[in-house]
């Protein structure tokens, strides 16, 4: 299970990574958290994200026209 | 990422495509652990009024009100809001010294946070920016 969830859809960037960052400062290191989105920019947005701060992505799948992200904080 | 990544953005125009640009890729740069330095110089300078509400170019002025609507609609928030976040993302804004002489502008007509500056200082700090954009 995550620690948290961001529901990104029917958002466009840059509202998904501004979202990310945003709940991303609140969490403490180790804890993880799952973002779904459907804007296609997400698909290469948030693993750039990922590798730029440091953290990890344990997980990213593609499902149905949604894209889920799981990223574990540093 | 290496401590020493830095953006600095010059925006030059007042416009709401302008102003969304500039703010767009601030916050995205700040997110990613950027240090961001915003310089607004000319009608840019407009854009650091307190409740500013630019508006699109030209003819399609009109349509501002729509377009925001539209922008609304995939999350996009106002370009105040999202100037706001910039500033809590640490986003550094500058207005320009020469512009706020040249447009009869007050320091107190400007929203909290935003320090004064001449080319010379501006330029002191891109010169140490790894990416520099003009938005105008």
């Amino acid at each position: 299970m995550v620690d948290e969830k961001i529901d990104a859809q029917g958002m466009m960037c840059p509202m998904p990574i501004v979202q990310l960052t945003k709940k991303m400062k609140t969490m403490s290191p180790g804890q993880t958290l799952e973002l779904v989105a459907d804007d296609v920019g997400a698909l290469e947005d948030v693993p750039a994200w990922v590798s730029r701060t440091g953290n990890e992505m344990l997980e990213q799948r593609q499902e149905s026209g949604k894209y889920y992200f799981v990223i574990k904080k540093k | 990422m290496s401590d020493s990544e830095k953006l600095a953005l010059v925006v030059s125009e007042g416009s709401y495509d302008k102003a969304m640009a500039s703010v767009f890729l601030g916050t995205t740069a700040a997110g990613m652990g950027m240090e961001v330095h915003v310089f607004f110089t000319f009608f840019g300078l407009k854009l650091l009024k307190k409740n500013a509400r630019p508006k699109l170019p030209g003819l399609y002025r009109i349509a501002t009100g729509m377009f925001e609507k539209k922008m609304k609609g995939v999350g996009v928030d106002s370009f105040g809001e999202m100037l706001e976040t910039a500033q809590e993302l640490g986003v550094k804004l500058y207005a320009c010294s020469t512009s706020m002489e040249a447009m009869g502008m007050s320091r107190d007509q400007l929203v909290d946070g935003v320090d004064i500056l001449g080319a010379a200082a501006f330029l002191n700090i891109a010169a140490d920016c790894k990416v520099q954009l003009f938005i105008g």
